[in-house]
């Protein structure tokens, strides 16, 4: 038995998926482990979330490629999160007696982590992704749930009607209550898109995992079988309206976005925030040095660089080095990333520990057109391109 | 063969002058992001020195806020212990008149101590050092007392502490002498010691009991002159940065800007490490000009910066001009001031408009928390 005081509400992370739109950068590296706004990776998102609203007990489930995100978790000490009860814990699938699977769904997931929310004793399970960029405090959203009286609340966020086909649509009545989900409607009703942050009554959400699971038609998808099972019954479900920013960096284009909105002072993601830090892990990496060969406009940079060359419109992470003549455009460069002299890297994202050679050409200005539309070069991790080369995809 | 460490935190207060006022010389900030305490704590740590005791006497609110549970050295940990040695309430109770005087803080930690040697460390003295290679320096020349040394020159400002030795191929200490002028051959202590625990502990007893109370002036060197110990010396041959006094401590902060200083000392295989603070990168906006800068990270940076370190959570506003200064974390310089030779100490607010100019020799020192 463990001892200790149960937890009002546990927070359980899905980090198992490839995230194979993200192409080379997640070849070797879960989604939520991929580097994003100089120093932080995605997961730190929601965890510091979890922290800042005050909850304190974390499962992780993951099962693509683990091994970074694992290291990067650690004891969960960068988030205040190494507890003697509760805190941040691992969970990969498993075997047991009789049958051992990987996780098959969203539902699954949990699932197949049914004793490990129980030993918890938890009024309320809050699930959430690892792969959105936001800020917000779940605490607001439990009292909301505990007003309404609600047994499932999801996190929605309004969208432009013509981009609401892109998302799963909650169609409300009056009160906020929900009386539909539509994954992708060709013809949305509402623009009340689910964020992927999905509050439970634990009882409620034991139960039906368990029928899920029994049942075998079922895709253990908490969009495609959970939410609509809950609807079909005449469950309460209530739509939370979110304001601040929020962005799925599923898509390469997303990923690039999502650090350019952060140069952009009129869009409302601000990492420096006294009041609501971003934890991350850190490293021992001395402060940045630029020489008087450097030219940096509009740009984040992060410790333990070495900045010689020009940057301008870019997130460069921790203990990247950038020679004299190098320039450095619209790019985003993951940690420890090298750009050699003369080389030119204009709307890119170069992954961790890339070298790019003397005079090398990566990436090109895009065509002009809404954001779905740029073409951003990406290199993946360690990858190596040679003096002159030219690279444009 | 395992080694304890002590630290000694305020030996050197008083040469420090304004920037001591209200910390030890171990809690003074140094680099962007380090405090001085870091590097010595941090190669204590990269020689797999687990059991250390950093003696304080007064003013060690600020290094104890720094240092927390040693988490961030890694040296909260089961078979770790990290001790700030705080003194007895009874006992000597002026400043300490010298590093002798203030082992007595540390004699209890030192008898519950195992490991058979001591390494005893200022903190105003910089560098990247293991030293399990001065160890096995030390055990190698069966001496008594073994004297960290070395022979960088480079921005070298004597002062009347200084140690000045000479040695033989050997490494025996042949001659030495506190406050001398140099000689070709003379290599300048770096106020690292190693020597035996038991053997220390002898000392202390000994030597505090009659009223002496410094390491150097009255054991090693009546004891070197009365030829009755023998004394090894370890040569350090990396870069030291010695903060003997403001002016010194000043221009060593823009010496880490020299990029085989900066790869030396701030080596990835022995890294330095200091508190975490989880702040966001640093942002430069397009009116920023940045020359021959270190930066910290949670900044924004929109004026111009030239041989000028910025700690963490700095902001500079549009249009001032900041030359040759030291800004510490927190600090907000207003739009269109001009700062040159200046060291701003924590949370200083510098106002529109405002001037601040110092001379390249004589620095001005704004103090923590004050507004211009």
């Amino acid at each position: 038995m463990i001892r200790g005081k149960s937890k009002e509400c546990i927070a359980m992370l899905l980090a198992g998926g490839q995230g194979s739109r993200l192409k080379v950068l997640t070849e070797a590296t879960a989604k939520p482990a991929v580097p994003f706004g100089g120093k932080y990776r995605i997961i730190d998102f929601p965890l510091s979330n979890c922290v800042n609203s005050g909850i304190d007990t974390v499962g992780i489930m993951t099962q693509y490629q683990p091994l970074e995100l694992n290291d990067y978790i650690g004891t969960g000490s960068p988030w205040g999160l190494d507890r003697n009860f509760g805190g941040v814990h691992i969970l990969p699938p498993y075997s047991q007696s009789g049958k051992s699977e990987w996780y098959k769904g969203t539902a699954n997931a949990i699932y197949q982590n049914i004793n490990f929310v129980d030993r918890y004793e938890p009024e309320y399970v809050l699930v959430l992704s690892g792969d959105h960029i936001y800020k917000m405090d779940y605490e607001k959203m439990l009292r909301y749930h505990k007003e309404k009286g609600a047994q499932c609340t999801i996190a929605v966020l309004d969208v432009p009607l013509e981009e609401a086909s892109r998302f799963g649509i909650m169609n409300t009545r009056d009160d906020d209550s929900i009386y539909e989900f539509e994954e992708k409607p060709k013809q949305p009703k509402s623009t009340k898109a689910s964020m992927g942050v999905y509050l439970f009554d634990w009882e409620l959400l034991k139960k039906y995992l368990i029928d899920d699971e029994a049942n075998p038609d079922s895709a253990n998808d908490f969009g495609k079988n959970i939410i609509p099972k809950l609807l079909a019954d005449g469950k309460k479900l209530f739509a939370y309206q979110f304001d601040g920013y929020w962005k799925d960096v599923g898509t390469i284009a997303s990923l690039w976005e999502a650090n350019m909105d952060l140069l952009d002072p009129n869009v409302p993601i601000e990492l420096k925030d006294k009041n609501y830090k971003i934890y991350a892990r850190n490293y021992a990496e001395p402060p940045t040095l630029i020489t008087k060969t450097a030219d940096i406009n509009n740009s984040f940079v992060a410790e333990g660089c070495t900045v010689k060359g020009s940057v301008k419109n870019s997130v460069i992470s921790t203990g990247c080095k950038i020679a004299e003549d190098a320039i450095v455009i619209s790019s985003v460069l993951m940690p420890d990333v090298e750009i050699k002299s003369g080389a030119v890297v204009k709307y890119a994202i170069i992954g961790q520990e890339s070298v790019i050679g003397m005079n090398a050409r990566v990436g090109e200005i895009p065509p002009e057109g809404d954001g779905a539309n740029k073409e951003i070069c990406v290199i993946g991790k360690k990858s190596v391109i040679a003096s002159n080369e030219i690279v444009t995809q | 063969m395992k080694m304890t460490g002590i630290i000694f935190s305020n030996v050197y207060d008083t040469s420090l002058g304004d920037l001591t006022m209200k910390r030890t010389v171990a809690s003074l900030p140094f680099g962007g992001r380090y405090r001085l305490v870091d590097f010595v704590l941090s190669n204590m740590v990269n020689s797999h020195i687990s059991s250390i005791g950093l003696i304080t006497k007064y003013n060690y609110q600020s290094l104890m806020d720094h240092l927390g549970s040693g988490a961030e050295w890694d040296l909260s940990r089961k078979n770790a212990s990290f001790y700030i040695l705080p003194p007895f309430a009874s006992g000597v109770t002026n400043v300490y008149r010298g590093n002798l005087e203030a082992l007595s803080n540390a004699v209890q930690f030192l008898q519950s101590n195992k490991p058979d040697y001591v390494v005893m460390c200022d903190t105003t003295v910089i560098c990247n050092i293991n030293y399990k290679k001065a160890l096995a320096s030390h055990v190698a020349s069966g001496a008594a007392v073994t004297v960290i040394a070395s022979r960088d020159l480079r921005a070298y400002e004597s002062v009347d502490s200084d140690l000045v030795l000479t040695k033989d191929e050997n490494g025996k200490a042949t001659d030495l002498a506190i406050g001398q002028d140099l000689g070709a051959d003379s290599l300048i202590g770096m106020g690292m010691y190693i020597v035996e625990r038991k053997f220390l502990l002898s000392v202390i007893n000994n030597y505090v009991a009659r009223g002496r109370y410094s390491f150097e002036k009255d054991f090693l060197l009546s004891r070197f002159a009365d030829d009755s110990i023998d004394i090894n010396v370890y040569e350090f041959k990396g870069p030291v940065l010695r903060n003997h006094s403001i002016l010194s401590y000043f221009k060593n902060n823009f010496r880490i800007m020299d990029e085989e200083i900066r790869k030396d000392i701030f080596s990835s295989k022995s890294p330095i490490y200091t508190k975490v603070r989880d702040e966001a990168p640093t942002y430069y906006a397009d009116t920023s000009n940045v020359n021959d800068s270190v930066i910290a990270d949670g900044c924004v940076i929109k004026g111009k910066l030239e041989n000028t370190v910025v700690f963490r959570d700095v902001t500079i506003e549009e249009g001032a001009k900041i030359k040759n200064a030291i800004i510490m974390q927190g600090t907000v310089v207003g739009r269109g001031a001009k700062i040159e030779n200046a060291i701003l100490d924590k949370n200083v607010t510098i106002s529109d408009g405002a001037t601040l100019i110092g001379g390249s020799s004589s620095p001005v020192i704004v103090h923590k928390g004050d507004t211009i």
